[in-house]
């Protein structure tokens, strides 16, 4: 429980750091975001009043804590290009990335257990070794163009799915889960190949230890041993991967957002990019920040639940 | 070097991955001074040809010759890619090896904000570094390359933690070595195995960060090729011109897969 808190407070103070660095970032940039939305034959009262209006008047401390006391509540301030609550923009969008990334760790996590184990179990057969080098390829196909492939592929041709007709979450439940599938696993694809591939090396690894043996000596079977025994063990490096691969889809996302035309984070962070409209950037880099940031922490204490030798020593 | 390449020529893994690097290397060094056809030369003629003699990738929808298309944008992704990987190489090793060599508050203070921004997906810390200056080549070889530090400056700082302690440092020490021949004379040396495979992955991840960054638009601006604009022009031409989105993206596998083989190959054999 000390740990749990502990690992809270580092968290919390990381994310005020970033935070801070994120709103300084963006108050430092050269040009005056008031000046460039009224043009340069404003009147200087009328850009007065808007600056008061956008919130850019004070020193920088008082305005981030502004800044940071409207974004604890839910109030991201007003978005430039469009005329209305940074919030209302983003936060029912929110769920489609969210959902987007859950259901691609969820592949990851079965599928990356299957086949590690498969392959390892078949060690140095003619199965493993099209799956270890069937891996090394995928590995190397960007989730975005594998996102090209299985759109023409599956949708245009197989007629699986239509690509571009995106279904939304408050229409349609099943549709909407079901249009997802195709972008899940096209990030999840090269994140299933790693962590089979890693899962299988520890497995091996594991199989030629002492404890492994001794297992076997008292009678155990080769399944008992492989998923009692060697899997606990070889599992514990796999949690953090898993925990950075969910991260980085979560990042990955914004991509393949594009690719299938799914209206989530992603496009309003690049069209709010383009359109320098950065209490938009703002709020979706610290949203996505945060929510990397609670997965990593909670990756962190899963692990040590996971590894007994972790939590005997009071790291 | 020698003892290098006799270790890794053995290694399939390693061979196979080389062959490719070499055969994508040749391509690209020949297409920063000769490509078949002007690259941004368009023909109406010969709109999304097929694969033909006079056009060996086909065409493009403006009737560009996509083999000296793949060529330049292979080479501007490849640039920029070494650029992100220059700096970040640079900048990890500085720190990572002060840090991992010293230690002390300056190694915790720096690990903490590391770990920090090592936890942030570097694609995002570009994107927020792009909204901030602007896109174009310089800017995403910067965006990318500072997002890179965090994680060379740890594998750096892990290798000369271990290897600080060991026996031939330590002589190196007694035998009257000041720190800065320690660090770059007697333990650089001994760590270069690991720093080439980081740094082969570390630039597969900028292609592929370069690439999702182009596809998306922001990033290298046209007229430019980039294989990731590429991509992004072709995918709504898929059925009619499947070569169209094949050719770069072939580009970019194969760009990633030999170096990651050369990769895998040699941190087996350390």
């Amino acid at each position: 429980m000390k740990y749990v808190l502990k690992k809270l407070g580092t968290m919390i103070i990381t994310l005020l750091l970033i935070s801070f660095l994120v709103f300084a970032a963006f108050s430092v940039i050269p040009g005056d975001p008031a000046l460039s939305r009224l043009g340069t034959n404003a009147t200087p009262e009328r850009l007065e009043q808007l600056r008061e209006e956008m919130g850019l008047n004070g020193s920088l401390m008082s305005r981030y804590g502004t800044w940071l006391a409207g974004f604890v509540r839910g109030d991201f301030g007003k978005s430039y290009s469009y005329n209305m609550s940074v919030g209302a923009l983003i936060l029912d969008k929110l769920p489609i990335t969210l959902c987007l990334s859950l259901l691609a760790i969820l592949l990851v996590i079965v599928f990356s257990l299957l086949i590690g184990i498969h392959a390892a179990k078949h060690e140095g057969k003619l199965l493993d070794r099209i799956i270890v080098v069937i891996n090394q390829m995928i590995m190397a196909i960007p989730p975005f163009f594998a996102g090209i492939l299985i759109s023409a592929l599956f949708g245009l041709g197989l007629h699986w799915f239509v690509p571009g007709r995106f279904v939304s979450y408050r229409e349609n439940l099943i549709g909407f889960l079901g249009y997802l599938i195709a972008p899940a696993v096209a990030i999840a694809l090269p994140k299933i190949a790693m962590a089979a591939k890693l899962l299988r090396s520890s497995l091996v690894e594991h199989a030629g230890e002492d404890y492994i043996r001794t297992a076997y000596s008292r009678g155990n079977s080769t399944k008992g041993v492989l998923y009692h025994h060697a899997l606990k063990n070889a599992l514990i490096p796999l949690i953090t991967f898993w925990g950075m691969a969910f991260t980085d889809m979560i990042a990955g996302s914004v991509v393949i957002e594009q690719v299938f035309g799914i209206p989530g984070i992603g496009r309003i962070l690049i069209t709010s990019i383009a359109n320098r409209d950065y209490p938009v950037v703002e709020a979706i880099i610290m949203l996505l920040a945060t929510l990397i940031m609670v997965v990593n922490m909670l990756v962190d204490i899963i692990y040590r639940y996971a590894d007994p030798r972790m939590r005997q020593s009071n790291g | 070097m020698n003892s290098f390449w006799a270790k890794n020529r053995q290694n399939r893994n390693f061979m196979i991955g080389f062959v490719i690097s070499v055969l994508m290397l040749v391509f690209i060094l020949v297409g920063f001074f000769i490509t078949p056809y002007d690259p941004d030369r368009m023909d109406a003629s010969s709109k999304l040809a097929g694969l033909s003699w006079k056009h060996p990738f086909g065409c493009d929808n403006f009737g560009r010759d996509l083999f000296s298309r793949v060529m330049e944008g292979a080479g501007t992704t490849f640039l920029i890619a070494l650029g992100t990987v220059g700096i970040g190489v640079t900048g990890g090793m500085l720190i990572g090896a002060l840090t991992g060599y010293f230690g002390g508050l300056v190694d915790e203070i720096l690990m903490r904000i590391n770990d920090a921004i090592f936890a942030f997906p570097s694609i995002l810390l570009a994107l927020l570094f792009i909204s901030l200056f602007g896109g174009g080549s310089f800017n995403v070889v910067m965006a990318l390359g500072v997002a890179f530090i965090p994680s060379f400056a740890r594998v750096v700082r892990g290798e000369f933690l271990k290897q600080k302690n060991l026996d031939y440092v330590q002589s190196a020490r007694l035998a009257g070595a000041g720190h800065v021949r320690i660090i770059f004379v007697h333990i650089l040396p001994n760590i270069y195995p690991v720093l080439l495979s980081t740094f082969m992955i570390g630039f597969n991840n900028a292609v592929l960060a370069e690439a999702s960054m182009s596809y998306i638009g922001i990033g290298v601006k046209p007229p430019d090729a980039s294989l990731g604009s590429m991509l992004s022009e072709a995918q709504s031409y898929f059925f009619t011109a499947p070569w169209y989105a094949l050719a770069p993206g072939c580009a970019i596998v194969l760009l990633i897969l030999g170096f990651a083989l050369m990769a895998e190959g040699i941190k087996k054999n350390t």
